[in-house]
């Protein structure tokens, strides 16, 4: 038992190691750590494309203006076999976004959580057992 | 709105989740052993059609301190469980893997999709230590004077030339070839018609089109990102031979010397068995092998147009120039208060 | 038979006659059968007209001042039945504009998939690769790729540079029913464009063992004011050996679309 755990802890770190996703160092390059933030806005239109999908929202700002933000997120292919459209997520959704700002400074985030009104997560993920 | 059952597609617990996946992945793994004598296309070959995945856990060299061919199939089956868990978990805020959108929302994670059980410590099954063989005298220098002329070229965001082939869209691991599986959108259609086989790479809309009736490649002066392909028949296996690429690709530090020859063997109606060799003495001391195991998908592929959408490269470029000015700004900001 | 032929068989020798050189229907050309029985039209094939630089019938005009005549457009009839494209008068006054900057417009330039009609008319060839469920059309430029859904035909997921293709046979010919296109891509040098309502039905059936007739049916009722059709010939490549080549493109337009975003020196 012991041999065996040790030799999977240690092959799991190295099968990290050894799998590594480029995307995040240019994700870290394009977006500001220092710039987190947390939008609710609705939905003017998702671009399911490649290499990563966009989602285009209004946000109501301090004074009540409206500024457009859009949003990265990821490669719509995988929704797309699993039945998801361009009619699954329908214009005016409103939708709380919790990412990073772009580096440029202009209204352009990452989505690291991309939430309902409701709280529940867009898509696939955890439910609220998770938390 | 809310009433669109794939709007939240819930998947449960992350734990619950990642169980269920292997469960699928076990029994599956326990069904097949006798040689597979199936599928002829009409014109009498193998048939090897459809939509595949060679998404795997298992790295292209053997961890350091691993030092057998195997694991069991109760230690692979935990280090995948682990490794699902993992990618399924949450990131930290305010941590550098946090700066990304979630993998698991949009069903990027591995664990999310179909794959083949590998026992295999490593993708490499030749040379016996499962790592990649020595660089000859060639090898070493080669790398060193790509490293040096990547060190002259500046920082990773000087220019869009500095950026990685597959931020710019030109060219992934899943294309190579060899194709090998990456973070996600691991999927390949295998199509064969009279005199031809085609692969098409789900990762930029790549169309491998490999004519079967032994016409030679193309003259060496002529250099190609995914070379010039050749396929014949040795039995129920389908044999791909490369030549002709050009030297920016790169494989493992390849030269554009490599020869690469591919093998595709169907071993039941739901497994692909995909083994390589890299050929390559300007590089290293040895040929080197790899097998990969590659499981049955589904479709449709969406179309990859990486390129025509890629703002994110664009981004990345503006938000390093930004940066450049902020910190240039501040540089001259000081001097004057001196 | 100094008096002729006997009637019953001079009228049936008039009417083969006829039937043979009426060009159409009754005599038409039956290709080689692909192993489920349907027209086998594998193979490598090619447009040759000038309809890249202009679907519209053009003169020849100047291209960019440093390429002298290499790169000028060179002269073309219509491949349109009628000659023009119907546009609504506010979409023609955007075809004029695009035309007026083409070379800066035109999204071949920026190495962006070209698109249905086009790519079928560029000047490389095509490879079709044909299955009982899918028919693959793979272009040179930018390696572009098209899936024609045989069997199980859906609504396009989602839009698209070559849009999502639906195909069925009828008789001889192939039909492709294609939408769920972006609004991004042109028909042409020239600035002909559309919107991403753009629907097209295509039309491909064997004239001969090298050659393929393609009509095209286009609309779009954002910018035209009615559907317009393009037909023309496709010819087999017959060199021995034929292969579609490489034409990875994004590198020779990185500078152009990234150039501006480079570290400058610092001083």
């Amino acid at each position: 038992m012991r041999t065996r755990r040790a030799v999977a802890g240690v092959g799991i770190a190295l099968l990290l190691a050894a799998a590594p996703v480029m995307a995040h160092h240019a994700f870290s390059a394009e977006f500001d750590i220092n710039k987190p933030f947390k939008l609710r806005g609705t939905l003017t239109k998702w671009e399911m494309i490649n290499p990563h999908s966009w989602f285009h929202l209004d946000v109501k700002d301090e004074s009540g203006s409206v500024v457009p933000w859009m949003i990265e997120g990821g490669s719509p292919n995988q929704l797309i076999k699993n039945g998801v459209t361009k009619n699954t997520l329908v214009v005016g959704t409103e939708l709380v976004i919790e990412g990073y700002q772009a580096k440029d400074g202009a209204n352009k985030g990452v989505g690291r959580n991309l939430l309902l009104a409701d709280g529940r997560r867009l898509f696939l993920g955890s439910t609220e057992t998770e938390k | 709105m809310m009433n669109n059952r794939f709007l939240v597609l819930l998947s449960g617990l992350v734990v619950a989740a990642a169980v269920t996946w292997l469960s699928a992945i076990a029994a599956a793994g326990q069904a097949r052993s006798k040689p597979y004598t199936g599928l002829r296309t009409p014109d009498g070959q193998p048939d090897l059609q459809g939509f595949w995945t060679n998404a795997t856990y298992t790295p292209l060299e053997r961890p350091k301190n691993i030092t057998k061919e195997f694991y069991t199939r109760a230690e692979a089956l935990e280090i995948m469980k682990r490794q699902a868990v993992e990618e399924a978990e949450q990131t930290q805020p305010g941590t550098i893997p946090d700066v990304h959108y979630d993998f698991t929302q949009f069903g990027l994670d591995r664990s999310q999709g179909a794959m083949a059980l590998n026992l295999r410590t490593s993708l490499i099954v030749d040379p016996p230590d499962g790592r990649l063989p020595a660089l000859s005298a060639d090898g070493r220098r080669r790398a060193d004077e790509r490293a040096a002329a990547r060190k002259s070229r500046g920082g990773p965001h000087d220019a869009v030339q500095n950026e990685p082939l597959g931020a710019r869209c030109i060219l992934m691991d899943r294309n190579g070839p060899p194709m090998l599986g990456g973070a996600y959108n691991n999927t390949y259609q295998i199509m064969q018609a009279p005199g031809y086989v085609m692969i098409l790479v789900e990762m930029l809309h790549d169309a491998r089109i490999i004519p079967l009736d032994g016409r030679p490649q193309l003259p060496p002066n002529v250099r190609q990102w995914t070379g010039s392909s050749r396929g014949r028949w040795e039995g129920p296996t389908l044999v791909i031979e490369t030549a002709n690429l050009n030297d920016k690709f790169a494989f493992q530090g390849a030269s554009e010397n490599m020869r690469l020859t591919e093998r595709f063997t169907r071993v039941d109606d739901d497994t692909l068995r995909y083994q390589f060799t890299v050929d390559d003495p300007s590089t290293w001391t040895s040929r080197w092998s790899a097998e990969v195991p590659w499981k049955k998908d589904k479709g449709p592929i969406f179309e990859h147009a990486c390129h025509e959408g890629n703002y994110g490269l664009y981004n990345t470029l503006a938000g390093a120039r930004a940066e450049d000015k902020r910190a240039a700004d501040e540089a001259a900001k000081k001097k004057s208060q001196k | 038979m100094r008096n002729g032929l006997p009637t019953a068989l001079a009228t049936s020798l008039a009417l083969m006659l006829a039937v043979m050189t009426a060009g159409g229907q009754s005599r038409a050309y039956r290709a080689p059968r692909a192993a489920d029985g349907k027209p086998n039209f594998n193979g490598i094939w090619q447009a040759v007209n000038e309809a890249y630089w202009d679907v519209e019938a053009h003169a020849a005009a100047p291209g960019p001042v440093e390429l002298g005549a290499a790169h000028a457009t060179a002269g073309g009839l219509s491949i349109i039945d009628g000659g023009t494209i119907p546009y609504k008068p506010e979409a023609l006054k955007k075809k004029q504009e695009n035309y007026a900057n083409r070379l800066t417009l035109d999204p071949e330039i920026k190495c962006y998939l070209p698109g249905v009609p086009r790519a079928n008319y560029m000047p490389y060839p095509f490879q079709i690769i044909q299955g009982p469920k899918y028919i693959m059309m793979v272009y040179t430029f930018a390696g572009a790729v098209r899936t024609i859904y045989m069997d199980e035909h859906k609504e396009a997921p989602a839009d698209s540079w070559m849009g999502w293709s639906n195909g069925h046979w009828e008789g001889e010919t192939l039909v492709v029913d294609t939408s769920g296109f972006n609004d991004q891509t042109w028909f042409d040098r020239a600035g002909n464009f559309h919107s991403d309502a753009l629907h097209i039905v295509e039309r491909l059936t064997a004239t001969g063992p090298e050659h393929l007739s393609y009509e095209a049916t286009i609309e779009d009722p954002n910018v035209f004011t009615r559907a317009w059709k393009i037909s023309m010939p496709l010819y087999r490549r017959l060199e021995k050996n034929a292969q579609l080549m490489e034409f990875r493109c994004v590198e020779f337009v990185e500078e152009l679309i990234y150039g501006h975003l480079r570290k400058k020196p610092s001083q």
